[in-house]
């Protein structure tokens, strides 16, 4: 369809782009060129939050950790969900069950869920290291040893991979059945029906969660700071094994009172979301199809 | 579909998602910022407020101070009427002219404060004006373990923080597998570590040799007991408020602890035995730091005046002689022993503890809590600074790194006194 | 040979995604010394705590608010997003792929340094200390779920669309009576979602609420948290009994739901 109705529709989002949205944003990007303490008036320094922001070494090893923790976290976090999706499809009568209890750990509150982790973490009698044990693996301390904070985050943040399986499980029931039974007319196996029918019956979808976590692992605060940084964790010393980017810019913000400095680096990483997306998006012409471009 | 959007009208014209609260600029309305009430220390103290002033709508904005939330509320120039804080975190706010002199406030309603602890008071003491009311006191103290201690043949009361290198060879004889010797508590504890060297961490430069000599020290304790990530990893198995804590196990033999802890081990563990000792300097001095919260009006408050009645009320003797009693016959209520309150009000603690206190036959408080009382007047704290929370980040950071392995004591320490100068540097230019 | 694979598979899933809600209930339901032994039973067994907890904070207050403020967050949500979604998806017009850049944009910038600001526009208003602001933005669509349904939009067939244009009907009559009941299972996931982010989300009410009569559930849980836990003597069964409290209403919509999320297949729809 063409013209102009489609304006008609997008104009919720544009009028609350303009009353909530450009607005702060706006001003977001005016403050990172002041000096704000949130407690006096802004105060103009120029670009001396950007110059500060080049040869602060915390930024440097902040961005470094959140793109480690995004490099880990998104792949396994797609690889993952799809498997999950394609067992409980196959759950039977008992898939409703099994649905909930993947999608549990996402209901549960941070603070329960920061707690029990660092308990099912912790190097010396945690489940996971009992877990590897069985197999004669010695696990690493992952909550304490500045090496594997970061793989043991990846690790926690697929207890929550519950969203996106279940993105994947309604993408799935809407593959229709006769390309399957067409792709096994033709002597394909579960494999190459996988990757012929499934993947890019699904990719739409795929390609939004992909996008989507991207852009949200590249802002991860919540668990690491709860874990590491908050209440629980002012008596850890882990250092900035577990300091990601936007904890750094949090603490800048409303530690430090430097809301102007905070501002600029939250514009740093909106470029390079910005950047990373932008590749992700051109990369998906080539490989999502839609039912509706057919 | 249509069904949906008729609901979403229907919220909006119903307005039952968004019910509109009192405004708080009402006059004799008191908002209050960071105060919880988990006990009767809270509650019958506000009791006392309201009976005196039943004109007054208190309205308790209950859980732990925030920064998020506190600061929205100044940048839109509607903070609350008073703030409940950690005074290290208060002294910042001070010293930035967020809160406003409590100068007049204090000689208006003629309040003493020789009454309150120095430590406490200093630390919410900006260019000799006075920001804030201190509430509770804590200090930190030595909590031995006599059954582990004796097992390995060693004497509760030879165990001492005024030697070092005696402290080290105890450390290296009690050592084993799942056992901690002595937990020095750094970074968290550098502060004290460093004023037992003879330095106090602000207004000295953190790679001043003292400095570096202490994070040497306390770091080396750790590598002695494991290394860092078993240690902490070990120390997190710890079910720290729980009947099996590590006290009770013989995983932990000595470590310097924050006071409330005497009432966690009295209540899940009563019959666990411990010495409490005051963790002493090099020159056998004993020494503690003070930390605790405070009370402060905002800049830009609706309700000074009303504000400073509450908080001068709040920190008052009676009151918290009112307070510990209706806290102490709660606990009865429930046979509970009840260790007493440590506020830093002089006064108060003198009438409480001749008046109130009642451990019921509880070993750990009978013996452990005179001492903490003798301590309180030991007590030192930091002076506050605009830039606290860098200054802490960077100390903290500098020891992380040696713990770690990833930097020598000098270099981390160095490193740490760079970040701290451009920290102060940066506060200055404003 | 297959079932048994898929089973064993399942119960692996079950056992490692059920645990942490498992050892939430039944820490919640120990006494105070044994909140955190990691026994998988509770013994002893004590569900006073959740007596006491419901004694101690007004639970059921907040559970109201929760579900006034998650259901208009998710409502509204719901029902805009899908309006921008289907604009998007289903016209052709200059700038359009400009203007979705500026939507997937909205989700760049951090909300830390743009939280002060609109909490200034609320402020403004005179709302700022209502619950109207933790779920009247939604009203406008937001990127998330414009993004998650135009992809579900995308993927219905356009044939469809285009038989039902040649007899006349007009956009909006494409919107709810064909683009509307074929995405039910996306519009019922965003519903889902955004009830359970409204719900857990801690940091619009602790920012906006100051009465704590109009808390929802979560800020309160800040409060028990504040109160038992870290600030308090350490009573982590209430903290946890008051976390239980909290997740089963979600658990519950949560079970009820997801069977439709999996139902109203393209290929149903069209026969």
């Amino acid at each position: 369809m063409t013209g102009r109705a489609g304006w008609w529709f997008l104009l919720p989002w544009i009028v609350g782009f303009l009353a909530f949205t450009a607005g702060p944003m706006a001003f977001s990007l005016w403050l990172s060129l002041n000096h704000y303490d949130m407690l006096e008036p802004p105060e103009y320094v120029g670009l001396d939050n950007y110059r500060e922001a080049l040869t602060d070494d915390r930024v440097g090893t902040a961005l470094w950790n959140t793109l480690f923790f995004t490099a880990l976290h998104v792949p396994s976090q797609v690889v993952l969900a799809l498997a999950l999706a394609g067992l409980l499809r196959r759950a039977g009568r008992a898939a409703g069950f099994f649905r909930t209890v993947v999608y549990l750990p996402v209901m549960t509150p941070p603070v329960a869920l920061a707690a029990l982790f660092l308990l099912l973490l912790n190097g010396q009698n945690g489940a996971v290291n009992a877990f590897l044990g069985w197999f004669g693996f010695t696990g690493p301390n992952w909550t304490t040893d500045p090496v594997w904070i970061k793989p043991g985050l990846v690790v926690m943040s697929l207890w929550t991979v519950g969203s996106t399986a279940v993105l994947y499980l309604a993408a799935l029931t809407r593959v229709p059945p006769e390309r399957y039974e067409a792709a096994r007319l033709d002597g394909a196996s579960p494999w190459r029906q996988f990757w012929h029918v499934t993947l890019p019956g699904i990719s739409g979808t795929v390609y939004f969660t992909v996008v989507v976590n991207t852009i949200a692992s590249l802002q991860v605060f919540t668990e690491a700071y709860t874990m590491f940084f908050g209440a629980r964790g002012k008596q850890s010393g882990e250092g900035d094994a577990a300091l990601f980017y936007v904890i750094h810019l949090f603490r800048e913000a409303f530690e430090s009172l430097r809301m102007g400095y905070a501002s600029a680096l939250a514009w740093g990483l909106f470029v390079v979301i910005a950047v990373v997306t932008a590749v992700q998006v051109r990369l998906s012409r080539r490989y999502v199809h839609y039912e509706g471009e057919r | 579909m249509r069904g949906w959007l008729v609901g979403v009208v229907a919220v909006l014209v119903c307005g039952c998602g968004g019910l509109g609260a009192t405004p708080a600029d009402a006059p004799n309305t008191l908002v209050t910022m960071g105060f919880g009430q988990p006990d009767e220390h809270a509650t019958a103290r506000v009791a006392v407020f309201r009976a005196a002033h039943p004109e007054v709508d208190v309205r308790i904005n209950e859980g732990a101070f925030d920064e998020q939330q506190f600061l929205s509320a100044v940048a839109a120039e509607d903070p609350p009427d008073l703030v409940y804080a950690e005074r290290r975190k208060l002294g910042s706010y001070a010293a930035r002219g967020a809160v406003l002199s409590l100068d007049d406030c204090v000689r208006e309603h003629g309040v003493d404060l020789g009454e309150f602890r120095e430590a406490a008071l200093r630390q919410v003491t900006h260019e000799g004006r006075v920001y804030g009311l201190p509430d509770f006191a804590m200090t930190r103290v030595l909590i031995l373990n006599n059954s582990a201690l004796r097992a390995a043949g060693v004497d509760p009361a030879s165990v001492s923080t005024t030697d070092w290198s005696a402290l080290a060879e105890l450390v290296a004889r009690l050592n084993r597998p799942k056992r901690i010797a002595f937990d020095p508590k750094v970074p968290e504890f550098l502060p004290l570590w460093a004023k037992a060297n003879g330095v106090d961490l602000v207004g000295t430069r953190l790679d001043d040799p003292r400095v570096v000599e202490a994070v040497r020290y306390t770091a080396e304790l750790v590598r002695r007991q494991g290394g860092w990530a078993s240690f902490k990893a070990f120390r997190d198995t710890f079910d720290q408020f729980g009947a099996q804590n590590a006290y009770v196990t013989g995983q932990l033999a000595a470590m310097p602890m924050e006071s409330w802890y005497l009432n966690t081990l009295a209540t899940n563990s009563p019959d666990v035995d411990v010495t409490i000792a005051p963790f002493t300097d090099r020159r056998g001095r004993p020494l503690t730091e003070s930390s605790g919260q405070a009370w402060a009006i905002p800049k830009g408050a609706r309700h000074p005046d009303l504000a400073c009645r509450f908080l001068v009320t709040m920190t008052d003797a009676d009151t918290w002689v009112t307070a510990a009693t209706a806290r102490r016959d709660a606990l009865a209520a429930k046979g509970k022993p009840y260790g007493g309150t440590f506020t830093a009000n002089r006064v108060a603690d003198e009438r409480i503890f001749r008046e109130v206190f009642d451990p019921r036959g509880n070993r750990i408080l009978e013996r452990g809590v005179p001492q903490v009382l003798a301590l309180q007047d030991e007590a030192f704290a930091l002076a506050p600074s605009p830039a606290a929370s860098e200054l802490v980040r960077a100390w903290e950071g500098g020891v992380n790194r040696v713990l770690t392995g990833r930097q020598s004591p000098e270099d981390a320490m160095a490193q740490a006194q760079r970040e701290a100068e451009r920290a102060l540097r940066r506060v200055g230019a404003r | 040979m297959k079932r048994v694979g898929v089973w064993s598979g399942l119960l692996v899933v079950a056992v490692a995604f059920g645990y942490p809600f498992w050892w939430l209930v039944s820490a919640s339901l120990k006494d105070r010394a044994h909140v955190f032994d990691n026994a998988l039973l509770p013994r002893p067994f004590s569900p006073g705590n959740y007596v006491e907890v419901w004694r101690a904070v007004p639970l059921t207050t907040w559970i109201v608010n929760s579900v006034a403020v998650g259901v208009a967050a998710a409502l509204a949500a719901t029902a805009a997003s899908a309006v921008v979604a289907f604009g998007f998806a289903m016209f052709r017009f200059r700038g359009r792929t400009l203007l979705f850049g500026v939507v997937l944009a909205t989700m760049m910038l951090p909300g830390a340094v743009t939280m002060v600001p609109v909490y200034l526009e609320w402020h403004a208003l005179g709302l700022a200390t209502t619950q109207i602001p933790l779920w009247a933005q939604n009203l406008f669509g937001s990127a998330f779920y414009i993004f998650l349904l135009r992809q579900f939009f995308l993927g219905l067939p356009r044939e469809v669309f285009d038989a039902a244009r040649v007899d006349g009907a007009g956009a909006w009559r494409l919107f709810t009576s064909m683009a509307v009941p074929l995405a039910r299972p996306g519009l019922i996931v965003v519903f889902v979602f955004e009830l359970k982010a409204a719900w857990t989300d801690l940091i619009k009410p602790l920012i906006y609420l100051r009465d704590p009569d109009l808390y929802t559930l979560s800020r309160g849980l800040k409060t028990v948290l504040d109160r038992f836990g870290e600030g308090g003597e350490a009573q982590w069964e209430l903290v946890l009994a008051a976390s239980a409290v909290a997740t089963v209403p979600m658990v519950l919509l949560f079970l009820v739901a997801q069977r439709y999320f999996v139902r109203g297949t393209v290929t149903q729809h069209v026969e």
